[in-house]
């Protein structure tokens, strides 16, 4: 190829490099500015479990219900008999995981109940619904799929704490939570309510489980934790305040834990898996080896 | 025979490539399952982390240099599409570079044609760029570096793989060829060396300068190790690596050096992909590996390595090609995104293949996809369905690695080896029938 040949080349090619990049970006600009944003309210308040990660290494049951019954005990709102909030109910209606296979989704159907015994004389008020689902060792929730705006427009604000690393084997992992914040409206308290319905759709991915004879690993997802926080104008700054239902509210409800079945490796395959692995790399290796020599053209000169 | 001049190939190419950007970003906006690859999205991250004079790595499973961090700041105040553009940028200069490299040689236009065809327009090639996968970059550098080491430019060769060792480990495996390469008798002070050019007799063995190819490799090197373009490419090259990686580390700190050197030397990934070793790997994770089993899985890769390097490495591009393929199949793990290392590699030996499309080429290319494709059946039963099925997906890998060997045997079988270089006085050559 002459040189003038390959400068033209070179100067079509740059041509075309300058073309693709300003059409594109002319496109893209408009489409980045025209998606929907993820809305990251950040005075949507403090997340309930960045307050347990404050003060615990990891997530354990017994942690967290100690944390819930002592530590969120001055956030609640007073005022109230017993402090315990009469006229608010938050239940899980229905729990099940939607899909097959390692990536599926844990439904979530959540109802709110303002009862009759409500709370009138309070200022004007903006409350919101935290959700925070606790996961097992053997899956995990991807932060970054949570971020995805087309999915998760209807939450003010999505976050997953604990162990986020993605790659970990289960037994090499810690678990996790996930917290929603959604927006449960204006001056709800002041109007009885029969019930309003959330559903929840939250992306779940198994992790590696540890090796099984059976060859599943079955992992249990129990029910959310809920908790609704109204914020009122106060009159020096805005005030916000717990709802919590009380605990035996949670009995009532209908579905405790949903079952994930996932696939595990067997501990009476590492022996033969170990070897043939083994002898097929060898194999592979001799008959390379083989070709190579034999067919590289390098001789041994006679002479 | 195809007509297309190479500028519009080019032209086509950058049409269909900028026409894939903007459907994929539709499709991310619009539909569930998303076009764009999740790396890109951890190198964005990484890129507006540094863009805040923060560190890359806070973002979790980034393992890149930060240069591909600093590559992609312009995602966070232009558009978020600019690392595609860039990668599939490179992408068409790899392209170009593959004609460029053949022309070197002087193969027929028709053939140079259709070798760019089939990287431009290779399914594997133009999505990765598309998605956001930063292997068109490195696959760019390293036929520059070719380009180099063709022209005799020794010191811009071994600038630029300093860096592409930096950026990606694994061009680590073509040091030792390319010292090799570097023969005294063809890279002489102040002379370019004369490459050999490609011939139509492509259907008998030809053994030219049969006096240099009769002496053993081996004895050449040890003769004539410590000449002066080797030292200079290996003090370049060398240099260029440290400096990038102490600079880096001076940032960064440990944390630089662990995920984006030492995590690529010793990982280990239990979760199933197309390597024969992870199940193996699997079943004795909660168990620390002794050092005879950890030895035993690295000798297959060091000794193929050896040999390929030590039996090809005068006809580097070949050389370049057979070990890459060999590199992918032992490793221990593999993901698609390697195939694009040996892909590049592919159109510079195909003009030096006495293999006809009809019917051995499309054999090798369907038993290549069709291993790869029944291994893909088990992975989605496996993670689609939730069935155990991991000893099929095995035994999948297994046969895969197998489809591999034997589509390089044949490779290596119908290839017509010669030196790329060729003596500047002329002696007698033997031809062999």
């Amino acid at each position: 190829m002459s040189t003038l040949q390959y400068n033209r080349l070179c100067f079509h090619l740059k041509l075309a490099i300058l073309w693709m990049f300003f059409s594109g970006a002319v496109f893209c600009i408009h489409v980045f500015a025209s998606t929907t944003e993820v809305k990251t309210n950040s005075d949507a308040g403090k997340f309930i479990m960045k307050s347990y990660f404050e003060n615990y290494e990891s997530l354990h049951d017994s942690s967290f219900e100690d944390f819930m019954a002592h530590q969120l005990s001055s956030s609640l709102c007073q005022g109230i008999p017993d402090n315990w909030n009469v006229g608010v109910r938050l239940s899980v209606r229905e729990l099940s995981l939607v899909g097959e296979g390692s990536h599926r989704h844990l439904s979530s159907s959540i109802r709110l109940q303002i009862g009759a015994a409500s709370i009138p004389k309070l200022p004007a008020h903006l409350c919101e619904v935290i959700v925070i689902q606790r996961l097992p060792l053997g899956v995990f929730a991807d932060p970054f799929e949570l971020q995805n705006p087309h999915k998760h427009k209807a939450f003010r604000d999505i976050a997953v704490f604990g162990d986020t690393n993605l790659e970990l084997p289960s037994f090499q992992s810690n678990r996790s939570a996930v917290e929603f914040h959604i927006d449960a409206g204006f001056n709800i308290l002041f109007m009885q309510n029969n019930g309003t319905e959330f559903n929840l759709l939250l992306p779940l991915h198994a992790r590696y489980q540890p090796l099984d004879e059976s060859g599943y690993s079955v992992v249990e997802i129990g029910e959310p934790d809920m908790l609704m926080r109204c914020s009122v104008e106060g009159k020096q700054h805005k005030q916000s305040c717990l709802f919590m239902s009380p605990p035996n509210e949670k009995a009532k409800s209908t579905s405790a834990t949903v079952a994930w079945k996932i696939p595990a490796g067997m501990k009476a395959h590492a022996g033969f898996v170990s070897v043939i692995t083994f002898v097929t790399a060898l194999l592979s290796t001799l008959s390379i080896v083989y070709a190579s020599m034999f067919w590289s053209g390098t001789k041994v000169s006679k002479t | 025979m195809i007509s297309l001049k190479p500028r519009s190939i080019l032209l086509i190419s950058a049409i269909f490539r900028v026409g894939l950007i903007l459907f994929g970003e539709w499709q991310d906006t619009h539909m569930e399952v998303r076009y764009t690859d999740v790396d890109y999205l951890v190198f964005s991250d990484a890129a507006s982390l540094m863009a805040s004079g923060q560190s890359p790595y806070k973002r979790t499973t980034y393992r890149y240099s930060p240069l591909l961090a600093f590559l992609l700041i312009p995602n966070s105040f232009t558009s978020r599409c600019w690392g595609k553009f860039l990668f599939s940028a490179s992408d068409l200069f790899v392209g170009l570079f593959i004609r460029i490299i053949l022309k070197q040689r002087k193969v027929p236009d028709d053939l140079c044609t259709y070798s760019m065809l089939i990287w431009l327009f290779n399914p594997f090639a133009f999505t990765i760029g598309t998605r956001g996968n930063c292997e068109p970059i490195v696959c760019a550098m390293i036929l520059w570096i070719i380009i180099c080491l063709n022209n005799g430019n020794v010191v811009q060769a071994a600038f630029w793989y300093g860096l592409i060792v930096h950026f990606r480990i694994y061009p680590i495996i073509y040091a030792l060829p390319i010292i090799i390469f570097l023969d005294p008798r063809f890279f002489r002070s102040g002379t370019k060396p004369l490459l050999s050019d490609w011939t139509s007799d492509q259907g008998k063995a030809h053994q030219i300068n049969s006096e240099l190819t009769d002496k053993c490799v081996v004895c050449d090197a040890l003769k004539s190790t410590f000449t002066r373009s080797r030292i200079l490419f290996g003090l370049i090259s060398g240099t260029v690596f440290l400096l990038c990686t102490g600079f880096f580390f001076r940032l960064y700190g440990w944390e630089f050096l662990h995920e984006a050197l030492l995590y690529h030397l010793t990982r280990t990934d239990p979760r199933h992909n197309f390597s024969i070793y992870f199940y193996h790997i699997y079943l004795n994770y909660e168990r620390e590996l002794s050092v005879l089993e950890k030895l035993i899985s690295f000798l297959p890769q060091f000794i193929v390595q050896l040999v390929l390097i030590l039996c090809f490495a005068k006809d580097l591009v070949f050389c370049f090609f057979v070990q890459t393929v060999a590199f992918v199949a032992f490793n221990k793990v593999i993901t698609a995104q390697y195939f694009v290392w040996f892909f590049c590699l592919l159109p510079l030996i195909l003009p030096w293949s006495n293999m006809k499309l009809k019917w051995k080429g499309l054999c090798c290319i369907l038993l290549w996809m069709g291993a790869q494709t029944h291994w893909l059946l088990w992975g989605y039963l496996l993670e689609f369905k939730g069935k155990n099925v991991f000893l099929q997906l095995w035994m999948a890998s297994l046969l895969f690695l197998a489809a591999n060997t034997f589509i390089l045997i044949v490779l290596i079988r119908h290839h017509n080896y010669g030196p790329v270089f060729r003596q500047h006085t002329d002696l007698k050559t033997t031809k062999t029938t």
